[in-house]
């Protein structure tokens, strides 16, 4: 029963991942605005809930108050430099990796370099048993069961509320939306923030599970970058089933292949996206 | 590009350029004479870097194709250095041109995985190659060793070994010998036909070029610089390390390239020497350099999108424009197709 275990790892792996790439999918993938500093954000969100939690030992208080923070954080820079380079992507690469590179500074230089664990809320210590021999902690089971309930969440919110339906019709026509009296700069700086949410959301799960350091930020938005791409652009269920892959790739080119770990994820990506650019369920583009 | 036809004008102009090239050489030449031992080494550093960035912007500035992957490159050229030179006694040639092979075959398996990718799935599918890579470097740990890399390579190969201005004439000597042949090259007809890929792919292909076969040139040409301006730096440092082909190591020459004009031939190596120069300076005042890189991407990416250079360019052809106060020359400057004609010959605009 090896393989089970490895199996759910993997998923609990593609779970944070899924976490990670959800704000990505809407950031990048739907208002194409590519931001590199989203796994800058992703740390922002783990040291503030951890730090909050070393001062006032309240779970709940920590997680909130460090995915608000992040989100307005978010939206400053959205809103006073993002905001000046729509549409251009290479402005807009070299902006956000220098964002993270001052993020990154200022958390090596306030809570060094050493890996931080953020806060897990109580009842998830410890393990269970599944099929009666293999044991599984809950945290990552819980984990799991977290990624399927945010993805359902992220997509009847854009298909089925009005602000999921507005933000539609900015990214697919934005001057057709602006004409329609949509305020698409204020729908950008919404969902911006909401994707910075995300990242801070997933920040303070995925540094539970893996442990946060100033440098794993940048491990973790490649990973999830690929798994936007893989899963289409813009497409929720396809980063979900991406990151579900890459997560399995990544446990099990680990357990298997252990001296060609990262190679075993990175290699078949590329391939797949030779072969197939717009990824899993990604629309094609009319050029 | 389409030189004017040649009058006195152009051949003056060809004249000062090649004066000012010249005295910029014997400069470079006579540095280690006035230059303290550690500047010395930054601008052996600055060679290096300034060549991978040039070789870069092949991909990038000319062919049109914004690769963030190529750290790959530099990384694979320090990584050979690195191991031959460590475990077998090959001497130096053999070791440039071992390098030279396996950055133009990295080049060519980058070309053939982009042979139709575009903007945004170019710049992920050459990261994710380029991560794919790094992964080889970062865990095949008896061949790479690993985290921690190669450390202790020794110039004992390399022609006149020992003095540090021994090498920085070597990595000059080389530098401008690669900068020539990839001038060469960008002026001969497969190098028109890579920036005809930047320009427009389909009239490319409607002329009966063999579009896929320019995108795998330009990396395969791009990827053996770039892997020769990694053997400089791991012999300049004496190591080699995943760090030589991180992310952010392919982020920064971007960077390099866009600061300096990555419309430009030299604007990359211009933009790497004033990014390692301001490095040195800031050093000097505090230990925060990366957040100050932080701060000059940022700006950069807010203010200089068209780099240095083409700052400047912009600068003088208002300033011909105000001077000339005829109607119809200002018409002719605003279109810049005219342009060429009276930009320097160093300099080679893009017009769009």
């Amino acid at each position: 029963m090896v393989w089970l275990s490895n199996v759910l790892n993997g998923l609990a792996f593609g779970s944070l991942l899924f976490l990670v790439a959800s704000g990505l999918t809407i950031t990048f993938g739907l208002m194409r605005t590519i931001n590199l500093a989203h796994g800058a954000f992703y740390l922002v969100g783990g040291y503030l809930a951890f730090d909050l939690y070393v001062r006032t030992g309240s779970y709940w208080l920590s997680l909130v108050v460090a995915v608000v923070v992040t989100a307005v954080i978010g939206m400053l820079v959205e809103r006073l430099l993002l905001h000046r380079l729509l549409n251009q992507e290479l402005p807009q690469i070299i902006l956000t990796v220098g964002v993270s590179l001052m993020i990154g500074d200022l958390l090596l230089t306030q809570y060094g370099g050493s890996p931080i664990s953020p806060p897990t809320p109580a009842g998830l210590e410890g393990s269970m048993q599944l099929f009666g021999s293999v044991i599984f902690p809950k945290f990552r089971a819980f984990l799991i069961v977290l990624a399927l309930v945010l993805a359902a969440l992220i997509m009847a919110f854009l298909r089925f509320s009005s602000i999921g339906a507005k933000v539609r019709s900015a990214v697919d026509d934005q001057e057709i939306a602006r004409t329609i009296g949509i305020r698409v700069p204020l729908i950008f700086l919404l969902v911006f923030g909401a994707g910075t949410a995300l990242a801070a959301f997933a920040g303070v799960w995925g540094g539970a599970l893996t442990s946060l350091s100033p440098d794993t930020g940048l491990d973790v938005l490649l990973l999830a970058l690929v798994v936007v791409v893989v899963g289409g652009l813009g497409s929720v269920p396809g980063a979900l089933i991406a990151a579900f892959a890459v997560g399995l790739l990544d446990q099990f080119g680990k357990v298997l292949f252990p001296e060609w770990s990262l190679f075993t994820i990175y290699a078949p990506v590329a391939l797949f996206l030779a072969f197939r650019p717009n990824g899993l369920l990604g629309k094609v583009e009319s050029r | 590009m389409n030189l004017p036809s040649p009058g006195d004008h152009v051949k003056s102009r060809r004249l000062r350029s090649a004066v000012v090239l010249g005295v910029l050489l014997l400069v470079l030449l006579a540095l280690p004479f006035v230059l303290p031992s550690f500047y010395l080494f930054v601008a052996t550093r600055i060679l290096a870097l300034g060549l991978f960035a040039t070789a870069f912007n092949i991909v990038f500035g000319f062919g049109g194709m914004p690769s963030l992957g190529h750290a790959a490159f530099f990384g694979l050229g320090a990584y050979v250095v690195g191991i031959a030179s460590t475990r077998s006694d090959l001497p130096f040639v053999v070791i440039v041109v071992l390098t030279l092979v396996a950055g133009t075959a990295l080049g060519v398996v980058f070309g053939l995985f982009n042979l139709r990718a575009k903007g945004i799935y170019l710049l992920l599918l050459t990261l994710a190659l380029a991560q794919a890579a790094y992964g080889l470097a970062f865990q095949q740990v008896e061949l790479t060793g690993g985290d921690n890399g190669i450390s202790g390579i020794t110039r004992e190969g390399v022609p006149i070994p020992g003095s540090a201005s021994a090498f920085y004439w070597l990595a000059l000597a080389m530098v401008v010998v690669s900068l020539s042949l990839m001038w060469a090259f960008m002026r001969s007809p497969v190098g028109m036909a890579i920036t005809g890929l930047r320009e427009s792919e389909s009239r490319l292909a409607a002329t009966g070029y063999r579009v896929g076969s320019y995108r795998v040139y330009a990396f395969a040409v791009s990827g053996a610089f770039s892997a020769v301006a990694g053997l400089l730096d791991a012999y300049l440092l004496g190591s080699a390390s995943p760090s030589n082909m991180a992310f952010l190591l392919s982020a920064e020459v971007m960077v390099f390239a866009i600061l300096g004009g990555a419309a430009f031939f030299f604007g990359p190596f211009l933009g790497a020497a004033v990014i390692l120069s301001l490095e040195l300076y800031v050093s000097t005042l505090t230990s925060r350099w990366t957040f100050v890189l932080g701060i000059v991407y940022v700006l950069t990416a807010l203010f200089m999108s068209d780099g240095i250079l083409g700052r400047i360019a912009y600068l003088r052809r208002r300033a011909r424009r105000k001077t000339a106060e005829s109607p119809t020359r200002a018409a002719a400057g605003e279109t810049d197709v005219a342009v060429p004609a009276d930009t320097d010959d160093l300099v080679e605009e893009r017009h769009t």
